[in-house]
């Protein structure tokens, strides 16, 4: 639908940016090979979560236009829940299907009511939902509360195990995000995002599809909140449940560029990568850093570092063959 | 024949406003049905409200013998009623071709897999197959106007609401619009037409219904209605 008719011209860097995902996956699959330390291997593992949960919220937000400030809900739900039942003897795996299902229900229970209205009223209860969450976590005795919760390690550690869930669940959420972005449920994302109004004028559901695009993103969400628990083995509210997480989650896929598949990839490398650079270096200055970005993109170029690339690529090729 | 629509004393209030008071009529498929009476008649109001964009306070709406009353404007699209927008609504981010997709998809004609009801031979018996690729955005008012239509139409609807689908274009566009409904009506689709312009209204319609504060005023063949004393005082105003 979408290259139809396009000339040939095209086709050399269509299929650049198809093979280079793959490169990138399969230098990152090969990884152990250039034994690298166990921090940058962390980073590399911290920035895949990110990925995930950046092309997770680009579903809803970024195709269907819906904005959540509320995705630490399904993170640290996710967290929690994998934390759990990799305590009471549930396997890895299953734990991060577990983990996948409970911020699907939580996402339901948001969902339902809200988004029935139409306007700002979904944006603003995920703010408030956010909250009430975490203040209910921080006092919730089962879970240790505040000072949060341990997943008691029966076997060696093995930092790599732990960096391949985070590789494999994020090539699922690419594959996720491309199959929405070409089929019959990403185009009603799309309407819905361009006019709810006019796309339920022509036969599509709005509010199940909303509905639908919420719990795949809450279970992609919870799913890498399961990922992290099983790696960092210790949670706490403050850390999972923060509404500054909600809040970073969204800004990832605003930077690279919402709306499009690798926009939300791109943003969370970016995201992953300088954060955790600067983070330990300069403590206040990411921040400062990154509300400069955001209040760049939005002014210059709405569709993120893709956009940008967008608008250089052709010039440069030209220059290149002229 | 058994009428296409049948709609039983249909009532909106919007907070103690009465927008429309007990409106009754029937379509019979096949025609081309105008709509009209002066601003505030509630012309808008009915069409919204046989499209499902809003819910009447009473009434009923039979289309198709089913009783479709209240229902959302996509289990409408779904049934076969749809509508255009007087002010054309586009998806702009998706290229004309995607816009009709959406109807294609969503619309009656889903799941009727190995049809020829494609969004691109929809295009061109509206007349803008030469611009599928083109983003949405780009269109001229008057394509815009055959978008929304083309839109509309890949839902493979029965009956097809129209609101002002000529406004805001010059005399020969507005002229090809209308050659455009009739043939969407020879193609067997109902049609029922919202119109300011009564010289347009008056030249496609076979069959006008009158409008006035919310109420059904009178109905009958153009020539019939332009004579009636009651319409040309609603028009024209009161003088006695």
């Amino acid at each position: 639908m979408n290259g139809a008719g396009k000339s040939g011209a095209s086709a050399r860097p269509r299929f650049a940016f198809a093979v280079a995902p793959l490169l990138l996956l399969a230098v990152l699959a090969a990884l152990p090979a250039f034994s690298l330390g166990p921090n940058t291997v962390r980073l590399l593992f911290v920035t895949l979560v990110w990925v995930t949960i950046s092309i997770a919220w680009n579903i809803l937000g970024g195709f269907g236009g819906q904005v959540s400030f509320g995705f630490a809900v399904f993170y640290g739900l996710g967290a929690y829940t994998a934390a759990l039942s990799v305590n009471s003897g549930v396997n890895s795996i299953l734990s991060l299907l577990l983990a996948a299902s409970v911020a699907v229900l939580a996402s339901m229970l948001v969902g339902l009511p809200t988004f029935r209205l139409r306007g700002p009223y979904f944006a603003i209860a995920t703010i408030g939902v956010s909250e009430a969450v975490r203040v209910v976590m921080t006092n919730v005795s089962m879970t240790g509360g505040a000072s949060g919760y341990r997943i008691i390690e029966t076997r060696p550690f093995h930092q790599l195990e732990h960096f391949y869930a985070a590789l494999a669940l994020a090539v699922v959420a690419v594959a996720v995000s491309m199959q929405v972005r070409h089929s019959k449920f990403g185009l009603a994302l799309i309407a819905i995002r361009e006019d709810e109004e006019a796309a339920s004028d022509l036969g599509v559901n709005p509010y199940r599809t909303k509905l639908l695009a919420h719990a795949l993103a809450a279970a992609l969400t919870g799913a890498a909140g399961g990922v992290f628990a099983q790696y960092a083995a210790f949670i706490h509210p403050q850390g999972v449940f923060a509404f500054g997480i909600g809040v970073a989650i969204l800004l990832m896929p605003i930077i690279g560029g919402i709306g499009t598949v690798w926009g939300p990839v791109i943003g969370a490398v970016v995201y992953g990568l300088i954060q955790e650079e600067l983070i330990a270096s300069f403590p206040q200055l990411h921040l400062l850093i990154y509300g400069s970005l955001l209040i760049l993109i939005v002014l210059f170029e709405p569709a993120g570092i893709v956009g940008i690339a967008r608008q250089i690529v052709p010039r440069l090729r030209a220059r290149m063959e002229g | 024949m058994a009428p296409i629509l049948s709609i039983d004393r249909v009532t909106k209030y919007f907070a103690g406003l009465t927008a429309l008071k007990e409106v009754s009529f029937d379509l019979q498929p096949g025609g081309i049905y105008g709509l009209i009476g002066p601003n505030g008649a509630g012309k808008t109001t009915l069409l919204s409200i046989l499209a499902g964009s809003i819910q009447p306070t009473s009434g009923t709406v039979v289309f198709q013998d089913r009783n479709v009353t209240g229902a959302k404007s996509f289990a409408m699209a779904q049934a076969g009623i749809v509508r255009t927008h007087q002010v054309p609504r586009p998806f702009r981010a998706l290229s004309v071709l995607e816009n009709v997709e959406v109807g294609v998809r969503f619309g009656r004609s889903q799941g009727s897999a190995g049809d020829l009801w494609d969004a691109r031979r929809i295009l061109e018996w509206v007349g803008i197959a030469h611009l599928a690729d083109a983003p949405s955005v780009t269109l001229s008012v008057g394509d815009q106007k055959r978008l929304e239509l083309a839109r509309a139409l890949a839902t493979r609807p029965s009956l097809l609401l129209c609101d002002e689908v000529c406004s805001g274009l010059t005399e020969p566009e507005t002229a090809s619009v209308l050659r455009l409904l009739r043939k969407i009506q020879d193609a067997g689709t109902t049609i029922l037409y919202v119109e300011h312009n009564l010289k347009a209204i008056m030249s496609v319609s076979h069959h006008v219904i009158v409008m006035n504060f919310g109420e059904k005023l009178a109905e009958g063949s153009p020539e019939a209605v332009q004579s009636d004393p009651s319409v040309i005082a609603a028009y024209i105003g009161r003088t006695a």
